[in-house]
């Protein structure tokens, strides 16, 4: 006899008061899609629960797959059976066979209330027909296994594993942002980080051939492919940059350019996110780790919009962001070597203290409304899909 | 698609193409087997080093070492004499403009085995000259490794009369790295101890190469097991690739006349359309190699130019494929001399016998748009 389901416990699902309905439908979407190509799998999710039956499928990998789904608090490999007492028993003792090591510790719970035994009572006659039917003893400090039984109103459920999930919301239930992606390490971990956290990411990204190479949209293919473990289906974006790069090199002092172009970059990014009711642009921005990137700059640069921007590296080390890029499998396509729109021109002495009247100042010197016009109105779409680029939407 | 890119690569040959499909399906046997259906094999394995020889006028005195092409024939070369003639001396010259095949090696032999590696300077054609290498030969000096033909410039070394001066130090090895030139170029192999090329600059297959050595030289093997390769190479031999590569040599050998005046015309050409742009500074001299034309860009990112070459079509080289990383400068133009932003944005372009005079053209329209729309740095 074997385990023959997952149980998966939901998230951070107390918080959510009113959402709870929202939450576990867009859980129980994604878990689905998650565990699309497993054939013989059956997905039925409830109020407190979503139960994945097994028949006969291999659990390993399955529990794999759901711990990169987020929103998924735990998952437990459970074998469900009748609530008659001798059935509980019957159970018990064949699965703990099963399991290796030499002592054990049962714990008991029960949500049906009617039921004649209490949790202690529960545990008394399973562990008894355990000890009389096997070898094991009990240990209750430092057991090899431990075994849980739930007395439920429909059933009873036995496990020994449990698995941790990856916390944070069902991807899809806090809405959509625009997320600014340059192809370094910080924006696809910034990208995961907001995944995490029930958001979908629609990605924009410029581009300024040729002085970027086509190489870098190669290598946001392979980086979105990556993300696909997390969000399916991601949209990438990208605006044709040249013409008003070239226009800020021309007509901005060099100290300025970076942050004129980032500026550049808001006003985009808050037309496209609007146009494709995203609720916020998003960026890898971390504060302090490059010139664009000071309070001062961040001011400056944010000043040109009042709608969100979120950064959800805001404050994280480098060395955390890598270790993050590196545990999602980012880190080695980021790495290439490739140059992107930030990059090339790069000042020799970008401000770092920009102030908001001289950027103000130095963008009267040229007609950007045009030009930023043009750009959003050119976009070129790519659909990247279960790790493979697709023709259209999803 | 126009491909000006031939000194990093080049298409196989059709010819080529058909004789490795027809030697992998009727003769693929192990050319170490035993019996009559590996002797076939083997039989055409030694026709092949027999041809190569021959083309190269080495038949009497040299042998061939087949193997994955001119990087690991230059790693034998530089390590296996290394470590097999220690005792002679420790001391390596090497042309200052080699490939990084040649000089990271050597570095590794230095440090590995304790040789002092020297550098030599070359003249402002990017050659070493036989006047130079005199100066700095002496009796503790084991290899002198120089390039046959340079591959970012083209310039030609004089091998005979470069050999004439190692010939005065008996116990000295002279080696040439000859991928760029051979086949293409007319030279005389006669005084060269040991030389290097790969397959596929030359319409063979990648990972196919070989390494022709005079037939009083061992190495000490790097690859050890079987004996195949006279016991310095194990390893089970590729027989289809290893006929491919003396088929597409003899190929290259017996039109190189034809394909080098063709080549030179294009070559010419082009260099009549640059010579007179003030945003281009031509590098490669009259008499190098035909196959490269390699200039920088006075006022423009050479990475950039290529970018914007790639995505019409039109493939050149912004530096040598084996460097890669982008920013550094030329080492092969700061050893010439050139400045430091002529070293910084080189673009080679490289033809072969199929490049037409149209595509040149195109190539030359293409560039002088460029410049005049890509904002220069």
């Amino acid at each position: 006899m074997n385990f023959d389901t997952l149980l998966v416990h939901y998230g951070e699902l107390s918080t959510k008061g009113n959402n709870r309905k929202v939450f576990i439908q867009a859980l129980t979407h994604n878990v689905r899609v998650a565990l699309k190509g497993y054939e013989g799998l059956e997905i039925k999710g409830n109020r407190d629960f979503i139960l994945v039956t097994l028949n006969g499928v291999d659990y390993a990998p399955v529990v794999s797959r759901l711990q990169e789904v987020s929103g998924i608090q735990r998952i437990s490999l459970i074998k469900r059976c009748g609530k008659d007492i001798e059935e509980i028993k019957a159970t018990a003792v064949e699965l703990i066979k099963g399991e290796k090591g030499r002592t054990f510790k049962l714990e008991s719970k029960r949500t049906d209330k009617t039921y004649p035994l209490d949790s202690y009572g529960i545990s008394r006659e399973v562990a008894d027909a355990i000890l009389d039917n096997t070898d094991l003893e009990v240990d209750v400090h430092n057991p090899d296994i431990v075994m849980h039984v739930s007395l439920r109103q429909e059933e009873a459920t036995l496990s020994c594993h449990d698995f941790p999930g990856s916390g944070g919301y069902p991807l899809g239930m806090n809405g959509k942002v625009t997320m600014l992606l340059s192809g370094g390490i910080d924006s696809p971990v910034a990208a995961y980080s907001l995944i995490r956290r029930g958001l979908v990411v629609d990605c924009l990204h410029f581009a300024s051939p040729p002085y970027t190479q086509l190489a870098v949209i190669d290598k946001l293919k392979d980086l979105l492919k990556v993300l696909n473990t997390y969000q399916n289906d991601i949209r990438l974006q990208i605006v044709p940059f040249t013409k008003i790069q070239e226009a800020i090199y021309a007509h901005v002092p060099e100290p300025y350019c970076i942050t004129i172009m980032r500026r550049m970059m808001v006003r985009i990014a808050e037309r496209v996110a609007k146009k494709n009711h995203c609720l916020a642009i998003a960026t890898g921005e971390s504060v302090g780790q490059v010139a664009s990137q000071t309070l001062e700059s961040i001011i400056t640069i944010n000043d040109v919009t009042n709608f969100p921007i979120l950064r959800p590296l805001c404050v994280l080390d480098k060395v955390s962001i890598i270790e993050t890029s590196k545990k999602i499998g980012t880190f080695d396509i980021s790495i290439r070597p490739y140059e992107d729109c930030c990059t090339i021109f790069k000042p020799k002495k970008p401000k770092t203290k920009p102030r908001i009247d001289e950027a103000e100042r130095y963008e009267t010197l040229f007609d950007y409304e045009a030009m930023i016009e043009e750009a959003v109105n050119n976009l070129e779409n790519i659909y990247i899909s279960g790790g493979a680029e697709v023709e259209g939407r999803a | 698609m126009i491909y000006l890119d031939n000194a990093a690569t080049v298409r196989v040959l059709d010819e080529v193409l058909e004789e490795h499909a027809r030697i992998n399906r009727d003769y693929f046997a192990n050319a170490g087997s035993h019996h009559y259906f590996g002797y076939q094999a083997k039989n055409l394995l030694e026709e092949a080093r027999t041809s190569i020889l021959k083309d190269l006028k080495l038949e009497k005195t040299h042998k061939v070492m087949f193997n994955s092409g001119a990087t690991e024939g230059n790693n034998t070369v530089l390590k296996g004499l290394a470590l097999k003639y220690a005792n002679r001396g420790k001391r390596i010259l090497v042309g200052p403009t080699e490939h990084p095949s040649i000089l990271t090696t050597a570095n590794d032999v230095a440090r590995l085995y304790g040789f002092e590696v020297v550098k030599l300077p070359v003249d402002e054609s990017g050659r070493v000259t036989p006047e130079i290498l005199s100066q700095y030969m002496d009796k503790q000096t084991l290899i002198v490794s120089i390039m046959a033909v340079n591959n970012e410039t083209g310039a030609i070394n004089d091998l005979k009369a470069l050999s004439e001066v190692v010939k005065q130090y008996p116990k000295c090895f002279f080696h040439s790295d000859a991928t760029q030139g051979i086949g293409k170029v007319d030279i005389d192999y006669s005084g060269v101890d040991l030389l290097t090329f790969s397959g596929h600059k030359i319409g063979a297959f990648k990972g196919s190469g070989a390494l022709i050595y005079h037939n009083r030289i061992g190495f000490e093997s790097l690859h050890s097991g079987g004996s195949q390769e006279g016991g310095f190479r194990a390893g089970t031999v590729d027989v289809p690739s290893c006929v491919c590569l003396a088929k597409a040599l003899h190929l290259c050998f017996v039109n190189q006349k034809a394909w080098g005046e063709h080549v030179r015309e294009l070559n010419n050409h082009l260099r009549d359309q640059l010579k007179d742009n003030p945003l281009i500074s031509i590098n490669s001299l009259p008499n190098d190699s035909p196959y490269v034309l390699n200039f920088s860009l006075t006022k423009h990112k050479a990475s950039v130019v290529v970018e914007a070459l790639s995505r019409l079509g039109i493939y050149v080289s912004s530096i040598a494929a084996c460097s890669s990383k982008g920013e550094e400068p030329s080492y092969v133009l700061e050893a010439m001399g050139k400045p430091s932003w002529a070293s910084h944005n080189p673009i080679r372009v490289s033809f072969n016998h199929e490049t037409s005079l149209e595509e040149v053209d195109a190539f030359v329209n293409a560039l002088e748009k460029i410049l005049q729309e890509v904002r220069p740095l």
